[in-house]
């Protein structure tokens, strides 16, 4: 992103038309970034409550008020409770290696704080992706130029990673066919060659089903398979049951259907899987995406440039988590919350010993992206829960804080970034100083280790020796690569092979502990587990649920056929997707953005169901289960499977009618692996208000 | 919702926005090019690609200039998609000039 400005105030944002990835286009979440920045609503002076939890109402403070404040509770805390009593809750609002996912950790760890499981977003497919084929970044994005058949899995590119698509378009051009497996016909799935209207939940079946196929119909590459693989002949056991006609009944899809796919993705080669999040947002989403990441070895596609999974490319960056992590903080007996379970946490429905006196978000609004909105909210009012918020503007979350701080946004900052999407390590160039009395989260942790007395030397970094510290400078990948060049040029290509030659796996050299691709894990002897990354560098006390080392099918806790009395009462299966115009809840608030995704949220249905509902276009509906209700504005179309709805999520439920959005009937029950969300294993009813 | 294409690309129609359009939305006649509103992702990619200034996003459109997202929605589906940069109409210069660009 390029910013314009003149003075020290933000005139326009643009792309990079050197960047070789985005070629100089933003996205409409970002488009506009200077009405984020210069937005009236922002908080600019720390903001100490006035009025009842939850009103709003705040009156500004100094910074020294706010710290102390903040200090002297926690400290007090710390002294009658102990420090397990006070809980961070944080993600990625704010994005970069200081600023994003572990800002806090070293603080808390050191503090003995609740550590924070955060399994927002990939943590069960990274779950599945590591027992099966270990850290890897997978296929380069930019080598789907040269893929012959695309799969993209659970993924809506064009609204999620759209400058992905200009790679899967070239593909095309050179003969590709793009195939989209989502129950929902997305902008993406319309532009696709093939369209899979696949029923929510149910993935793990047709990735078994086409399995079955492959060994069926001996399009397995048996070479590949022999040299670079474990457990072939146990997987194709287990995928005997999966004939194309049980994966049919189970996915709504027809049998030729199944075999087409399979037949696609082994002939023509090389062939991609490219998987979104919303794949292990369902009970089985582990599994689905275990049997998932299997496929590109069975068939060999790993060969060749273009060929194989795309999931992270993450994991093709070497950061120094370590350095902002700090395991080495935590206690012999630490406790481990996981966020997704945030209200009955905060209610004190889920026991704990000591319950949660002071909860501290950053990065993150769980009011309007965490499951069971209501019970999140019950807890937020306790009188004797101290809540501090740093954020941009006064979010659904932020309304019910007792302190309030002021964030700075992007560009306002200094930062150094992983990407999710490409192969490029950016630098992020602080453009005009902090409005207000903003700070960056880095700064933000500076002050309260020095208030909380922390005199450990990593609480005084500036954050030029951060950045300094923020990657394994040593690690071939960014040979070439300096700090000097990365901050002159904005990016730099991470030294792997170009994109036309790497094919990390042509050989094998899975990072698993055999090595293989293994179809049965060896990790799975262990159980469930979270990566570490995601729970402030702590490996301990992880679920170990037993988890079957061979892929299967785990169907859908509430649908119709698993659960008919629930669906008696709420016959519909909702699927919350991301929104075209909003980043999870940020931009939610913006005209800019609210205007493009449409002032009020809607939900979709099928003509059947609206029908049988008695529902029509633009009339003003509540879904509603047992967990609660939101009202939104239908839409009626035959993108969408008959028997399912789908609510977009990201507006906040203090613009909505009814103070309430998507989460207000979400489910905060895991799916089978990495404590992963099963937001698209939902059942609801939908009634005209 | 999406971008529009407004009076400037007529009888210019420089085309550098089928350059930057990912998903190949722009559609042309004999005169000028049109945004299928169905397809475009709002990205912007094309606004500053446009040499005479002609694409705007919808909601940015002065009262003059608004019925030209009717237009657009109208026409693109009828017409053949822009796949690749045109050679510009003859008198495009002229006419980018007269526009004070």
């Amino acid at each position: 992103m390029i910013v314009a400005k003149v003075g020290n105030h933000v005139k326009s944002v643009r792309g990079n038309a050197d960047h070789p990835f985005t070629k100089g286009r933003l996205c409409v979440k970002v488009n506009n970034y200077q009405d984020r920045v210069n937005n009236p609503d922002r908080i600019l002076y720390p903001l100490r409550r006035s009025g009842p939890k939850g009103s709003g109402e705040f009156q500004r403070i100094g910074w020294d008020e706010a710290i102390t404040e903040i200090a002297t509770r926690w400290k007090n805390i710390v002294a009658t409770s102990g420090p397990q009593a006070i809980l961070p809750y944080s993600y990625l609002g704010t994005q970069g290696i200081l600023n994003g996912l572990s800002v806090g950790d070293a603080f808390f760890n050191k503090l003995g704080a609740s550590i924070s499981e955060r399994t927002f977003c990939d943590s069960g497919a990274c779950t599945a992706y590591t027992m099966t084929i270990g850290h890897t970044a997978g296929v380069d994005p930019e080598s789907f130029v040269h893929s012959r058949y695309i799969v993209l899995w659970a993924c809506n590119t064009l609204s999620t990673n759209s400058h992905h698509w200009p790679f899967i378009e070239e593909a095309r051009k050179r003969g590709a066919k793009i195939v989209v497996i989502d129950p929902f016909r997305t902008r993406t799935a319309r532009l696709a060659d093939l369209h899979v209207p696949i029923r929510p939940g149910t993935d793990g079946a047709l990735a078994l089903g086409i399995i079955h196929v492959l060994f069926r119909d001996g399009l397995v590459d048996a070479d590949y398979v022999a040299r670079y693989t474990i457990g072939a002949d146990e997987l194709a056991e287990r995928a005997a049951e999966y004939t194309p006609e049980v994966v049919a009944e189970i996915t709504g899809l027809s049998p030729e259907l199944i075999v087409e796919l399979a037949t696609g993705i082994a002939t023509s080669q090389p062939s991609v899987i490219r998987i979104g999040v919303a794949i292990e947002r369902q009970s089985g989403g582990g599994q689905a995406v275990r049997a998932i990441s299997c496929i590109p070895a069975l068939v060999g596609s790993w060969r060749k440039p273009g060929g194989g999974l795309l999931q992270l490319p993450l994991w093709a960056f070497p950061v120094n988590w370590g350095t902002f992590l700090r395991p080495d903080f935590i206690g012999p007996n630490p406790r481990v919350i996981n966020q997704w379970k945030l209200g009955e946490v905060l209610t004190g429905e889920m026991p704990l010993d000591p319950p949660i006196r002071s909860l501290m978000v950053y990065n993150a609004n769980p009011m309007a992206m965490s499951p069971e909105q209501a019970r999140i909210a019950r807890g937020l009012l306790r009188e004797d829960l101290f809540t501090v918020v740093s954020e941009h503007f006064l979010t659904d979350t932020a309304r019910y804080a007792d302190i309030v701080l002021p964030a700075t946004t992007q560009v306002e900052q200094e930062d150094i970034m992983f990407s999710w999407g490409h192969f490029y390590l950016s630098y992020n160039n602080r453009a005009i100083p902090p409005m207000g009395e903003a700070v960056p989260n880095t700064e933000l942790f500076r002050r309260l280790a020095k208030a909380m007395g922390f005199d450990d030397p990593c609480f005084s970094r500036t954050d030029e020796e951060q950045i300094a510290e923020a990657m394994l400078w040593d690690a071939p990948q960014l040979q070439g690569i300096t700090l000097e060049r990365l901050k002159r040029d904005g990016f730099a290509r991470l030294n792997l092979p170009p994109a036309d030659e790497y094919a990390p796996h042509a050989e094998g050299n899975f990072a698993t502990p055999s090595g293989k691709c293994e179809f049965k894990a060896s990790m799975a002897a262990d159980g469930n587990f979270v990566l570490g990354l995601f729970r402030q560098g702590y490996d301990g006390q992880q679920s170990g649920e037993p988890v079957d080392a061979l892929p299967h099918f785990i169907a859908p806790q509430e649908s119709p056929t698993t659960n008919p009395e629930l669906a008696a009462r709420f016959p519909l299966s909702l699927i919350t997707p991301k929104n075209h115009a909003f980043l999870s809840s940020s931009f939610g608030n913006l005209p800019h953005q609210r205007r493009h995704a449409g002032m009020e949220q809607p939900v979709i249905l099928h003509p059947a169901d609206a029908a049988k509902y008695g529902i029509t276009a633009g009339d003003r509906v509540r879904i509603h289960n047992d967990r609660g209700a939101f009202k939104a504005l239908a839409q009626v179309t035959e993108d969408i499977r008959e028997g399912v709805v789908v609510a977009p999520v990201g507006y906040w439920a203090s613009l909505s009618e009814g103070g309430a959005s998507v989460h207000a009937v979400t489910s905060s029950r895991y799916a089978d692996m990495g404590c992963a969300p099963t937001f698209s294993d939902n059942l609801v009813a939908v009634e005209r208000c | 919702m999406a971008y529009v294409v407004t009076d400037n690309c007529a009888d210019c129609r420089f085309t550098q926005c089928a350059a930057v359009c990912p998903v190949q939305c722009f559609h042309f006649d004999e005169t000028m090019v049109y945004i299928d509103p169905d397809n475009c992702i709002d990205c912007a990619g094309c606004v500053d690609a446009c040499p005479v200034g002609a694409i705007d996003d919808e909601f940015n459109l002065g009262d003059d200039q608004r019925h030209w997202i009717e237009i657009n929605r109208q026409r693109a589906p009828l017409l053949p998609r822009l796949t690749a940069i045109m050679e510009p109409l003859p008198g495009a210069e002229a006419r980018k000039a007269a526009l004070g660009l």
